[in-house]
């Protein structure tokens, strides 16, 4: 059998360039640089031959564990331009930090490799090693601040519970293999048409499955990781955390929610119960995220608590695929969005020079106002995105997912997603009132807005509020991705 | 009348005018908002005043324009602009409070002019999209910017508890129309199931709501009622309204009782009645109750109240409730008389909240909840504010009292009980607008002013005149016009 490698050239760009990379940063140890810019290289070699090829015919390679396809090529695109916004946007905080290792950029390329892999994988033991590749470099990311012991203790409650949850994951995937004979997504998916519904087994394993892609993103219940990783890891990891893990994982998400062939009439009771599960993860998602949100001072762990909202969100989105798998749509759009407005965010938070490591409380941004009107613009137009006003990227991202749940039928759970956006806003604009309403307290952190962390931001904001406006920019290429079951 | 440029300059001049408003130099900045407002105005009432001033309804349509542009074509959105004999009202209304609003001098010229005209021009711009909108998206994305600058207007300017009232005002409208979305979401799904396609046209989605059945279009409609009930306000609704009010800045206040309440007005005359005549029809007692119990409770509560911001607050309440008979009635000529008594409010109320800031300005340090005998002071002031309450309480001539008479008319077929007790609060509201007036200008001045006096003939500022004197005349004669000139509002829409 041979093997075209064609196909595969945008993920062979990237593992190329991490060989390259780590090659050059150890040439060249005392310096950072050369592994900055190979990194960037990289990223942009990859984001380029990923777009290039974005029309090829869709192929799955290595005995239909993977997939190469629109939907795969677009999301290590995405991956890759977070990936470049990072890096760009984030250097001057790590040199503040006296963090700028090589290492940093070694460990990011292989997270974006491990959530690009795992977005093309079709076999759970592939997408087992795809999560441990994506996983291990964030785990070792969340403690990159060595001698902070909060940061030591976000990477090892992610490390233990990480841990744990792939373990509950290849328990479910065994279950699977027992109940299908196969770990193969298509070999099951053909299963599921012959087998007239699913047997015990069957649904033990896809819970199990699906819960623990529920904890990877972060929805409720399995959140209570989040608020604490997110606060004590270093500003950029926790930014590279909620952009780039969130969608490889949520992806591979919509792929474990479509397991069997839902449309077989054998199924629909299974259809039933996972739409319950979805149902309750992201009522619950919504719920406590947004009702959290409010009381939080920090303005890290608030993100924590609102990136759990926006999981909620998303699976709103991955219900309507259920029945209209051309509703990944909402999915994607929602995840552009998301991660651009969580980018410009994450860079900002990493400009404060809050003292100590507590990071940015709600009292270091008043009276920016005064202070910077152009950063409290920027921090508007965010925040703004966030809370769903109209004229940003978040108005149509949720516009999508609301629409794509409605036609999934849920509308009771769209009406309590409106009134948790309520919710949210009120956290969302609370900084901003602080920032225009307030004078600067005495120990407000100074603002410190570098060139390069600027262009990254203003980027961002751009992006944010064209999309926002001209949404049709980004809709008319994602419409025609298809997710292939 | 050429159709498409004549819509799309309603929307591109304003929003030019906040580009260019940043480049104005700090010290010109309210003469620029003055100017570029009243060429605003003037070129509006120029491009529409075929439409404006016809007579009968069939040329009305005739003269009814609609534009269409392709906006996020995948979606079928549209931008569907829709110029007719009822937006073209609050279009002509919005462009003339933006002039009062801009007329006002303040803090807002002093800190931050730019960003204040900026927002100005902004809110203009954003108002008129939703006036314009024929499409319920666009409609509601232009409904929501409408937020954007007030939440920065208070957040700025404002007095006192501005952010608890901004956050209050900002939640409870966005609880309202964040469930709206919701109703639209649902119309355009059960459009797209029915084969038809995405869209969010007027047009398509009257069709699809006639087309639920009476227990679904009944929640429907719920989302849309909350969101224009609290907009307006009705009565239940109402608990954003007072701080905000009194603590936002004049410009802002003006904006808010003037156009912003308007908003709901319209958004039910525009939308709601057409899509959910049948719900309507049935629960019309209860509608009706509860803007006759509008009318009657806000003027309790105006009577009551201590401040004279205040009781404005309150009275604008009292005079929607009116506005919103004139809606529930459900009849061509309660709708038009709701158009009429709109505009009559937002004269009279755009004003009096402008000259009562007059009053505030000429007596900096003076306590206007306890200020009295004003009127010797500022004998000019004080007669245009009598007129302008006279407006406000319904004197026959005013288009007040034409607007008021006729939705009574109107509503009382339909319920003679609510009818009634609205009716009384015609009488309640000469109740505390008069009181207003004599607490505010009789008596004898001084006791509390407490050398206020000598400092406000210091800083120059005399009694009304100038710009200011004209703009309040002109307005009065608008009052008066009105008033005579009902068939311009009456011919059917």
């Amino acid at each position: 059998m041979t093997l075209d490698l064609v196909p595969l050239t945008p993920w062979l760009v990237l593992c190329a360039g991490i060989l390259i990379t780590m090659m050059v940063s150890v040439v060249r140890v005392e310096t950072r640089r050369p592994a900055q810019v190979f990194t960037l290289l990289t990223l942009a070699a990859t984001l380029i031959s990923a777009l290039s090829s974005v029309a090829a015919e869709p192929v799955t390679l290595f005995g239909g564990a993977f997939e190469a396809s629109a939907l795969t090529r677009v999301t290590l695109a995405l991956l890759s331009g977070l990936g470049i916004l990072f890096v760009v946007g984030t250097s001057d905080y790590l040199t503040r930090e006296k963090l700028h290792y090589s290492d940093y950029y070694h460990l990011l390329l292989i997270l974006i490799l491990g959530a690009g892999v795992l977005v093309s994988s079709r076999d759970l033991v592939a997408a087992f090693i795809a999560l441990e590749v994506m996983s291990l470099p964030a785990y070792t990311l969340a403690g990159f601040r060595r001698n902070d012991s909060r940061s030591n203790e976000a990477a090892i409650k992610y490390f233990i519970l990480g841990g744990a949850i792939g373990a509950v994951f290849l328990l479910g995937t065994s279950f699977l293999f027992g109940s299908t004979g196969s770990t193969n997504l298509g070999a099951i998916q053909a299963w599921s048409r012959s087998s007239g519904g699913p047997d015990a087994l069957f649904r033990v394993g896809q819970v199990l499955v699906i819960a623990s892609f529920l904890f990877k993103v972060a929805a409720a219940p399995f959140h209570f990781w989040k608020p604490d990783v997110y606060e004590g890891a270093p500003v950029p990891v926790t930014g590279i955390m909620a952009t780039i893990v969130t969608s490889g994982a949520f992806l591979f998400l919509v792929r474990l929610a479509h397991l069997p062939e839902w449309s077989d009439p054998a199924w629909a009771q299974n259809l039933a119960e996972m739409k319950l599960v979805f149902r309750l993860a992201a009522g619950a998602s919504l719920v406590i995220g947004s009702a959290v949100m409010i009381t939080q001072k920090n303005l890290k762990r608030m993100m924590a608590y609102s990136s759990i909202t926006h999981s909620g969100y998303l699976l709103l989105g991955l219900l309507g695929t259920l029945e209209h798998p051309e509703q990944i749509q909402s999915v994607l759009v929602y995840l552009v969005g998301y991660s651009l407005m969580s980018t410009g965010v994450f860079v900002l938070l990493s400009l404060s020079q809050a003292p100590g490591d507590s990071g940015v409380e709600l009292v270091d941004v008043t009276g920016l106002m005064k202070r910077s009107p152009a950063l409290t613009f920027l921090w508007a137009v965010f925040l703004f995105s966030m809370a769903g006003m109209p004229l940003t990227i978040g108005f149509f991202a949720k516009y999508f997912v609301f629409l794509s749940s409605i036609s999934g039928g849920e509308v009771a759970l769209v009406v309590l997603a409106a009134l948790c956006t309520v919710v949210s806003a009120y956290a969302y604009l609370r900084p901003v009132a602080l920032m225009v309403m307030r004078e600067a307290d005495p120990g407000a952190a100074v603002w410190d807005a570098r060139y390069k962390s600027q262009i990254v931001v203003v980027l961002a904001a751009a992006a944010v509020l064209f999309l926002g406006t001209m949404p049709n920019a980004m809709i008319h290429y994602l419409k025609w991705i298809p997710l292939i079951r | 009348m050429e159709s498409s440029s004549s819509l799309s300059f309603l929307l591109t001049v304003p929003l030019m005018g906040a580009l260019i408003s940043l480049l104005v130099p700090k010290a010109s900045q309210r003469l620029y908002a003055i100017f570029g407002s009243v060429l605003f105005l003037g070129l509006t009432v120029y491009e529409t005043a075929s439409l404006l001033f016809c007579k009968s309804a069939e040329e009305a349509a005739r003269l009814a324009i609609e534009h269409r542009l392709d906006w996020v074509p995948d979606l079928g959105l549209s931008l569907s602009l829709r110029l007719d004999s009822v937006s073209v009202w609050f279009v002509v209304l919005n462009a003339l409070v933006a002039v009062l609003a801009f007329s006002t001098r303040g803090i807002w010229y002093r800190k931050s002019p730019g960003l204040f005209t900026g927002l100005g021009f902004f809110l203009l711009f954003a108002l008129n999209a939703a006036f314009l909108s024929n499409d319920l998206i666009a409609f509601y994305l232009a409904y929501e910017s409408v937020f954007i600058p007030m939440i920065f207007m208070v957040g700025i300017w404002g007095v006192r508890q501005k952010a608890a009232s901004v956050f209050r005002f900002f939640l409870m409208s966005f609880f309202g129309s964040i469930l709206m979305l919701v109703s639209i979401f649902y119309l355009v799904r059960e459009g797209a199931v029915s084969g038809a396609g995405y869209s969010s046209h007027l047009s398509d989605l009257i069709r699809v709501a006639s087309g639920l059945g009476p227990e679904r279009s009944a929640w429907v409609f719920l989302g849309f009622f909350l969101a224009f009930a609290i907009k307006v306000p009705l009565v239940p609704f109402h608990g954003w309204l007072k701080d905000v009010y009194t603590n936002a800045p004049v410009p802002a206040t003006i904006w808010m009782s003037a156009i912003l309440s308007k908003l709901g007005v319209f958004g039910m005359i525009r939308f709601v009645v057409p899509m959910f005549q049948g719900v309507i029809l049935e629960h019309q007692a209860v509608l009706l109750s509860l803007a006759a119990i509008s009318v009657v409770y806000a003027a309790f509560l105006a009577i009551r109240s201590s401040s004279p911001k205040t009781l404005l607050a309150y009275s604008s309440i009292s005079h929607l409730g009116f506005v919103m008979m004139g809606v529930f009635s459900m009849k061509q000529a309660g709708a038009s008389a709701a158009i009429l008594l709109s505009a009559g409010h937002t004269l009279a109320s755009g004003l009096l909240f402008f000259l009562l800031a007059q009053v505030e300005e000429r007596q900096e340090g003076l306590d206007l909840n306890t200020a009295h005998g004003l009127a010797g002071r500022y004998p000019v002031l004080f007669t245009t504010m009598f007129l302008a309450v006279l407006a406000s309480v319904s004197l026959p001539g005013t288009m007040n009292f034409a607007g008021e008479f006729l939705v009574l008319l109107e509503a009382y077929p339909s319920s003679a009980l609510w009818t009634a007790v609205a009716g009384a609060g015609v009488v309640l509201g000469a109740v505390y607008m008069l009181r207003f007036y004599q607490q505010l200008g009789l008596g004898s001045p001084g006791s509390s002013g407490n050398g206020a006096s000598g400092s406000a003939e210091a800083a120059g500022t005399g009694d009304l005149s100038g710009l200011d004197l004209i703009l309040v005349i002109g307005l009065m004669g608008m009052i008066l016009a009105g008033g005579f000139q009902t068939a311009i509002f009456l011919k059917g829409n």
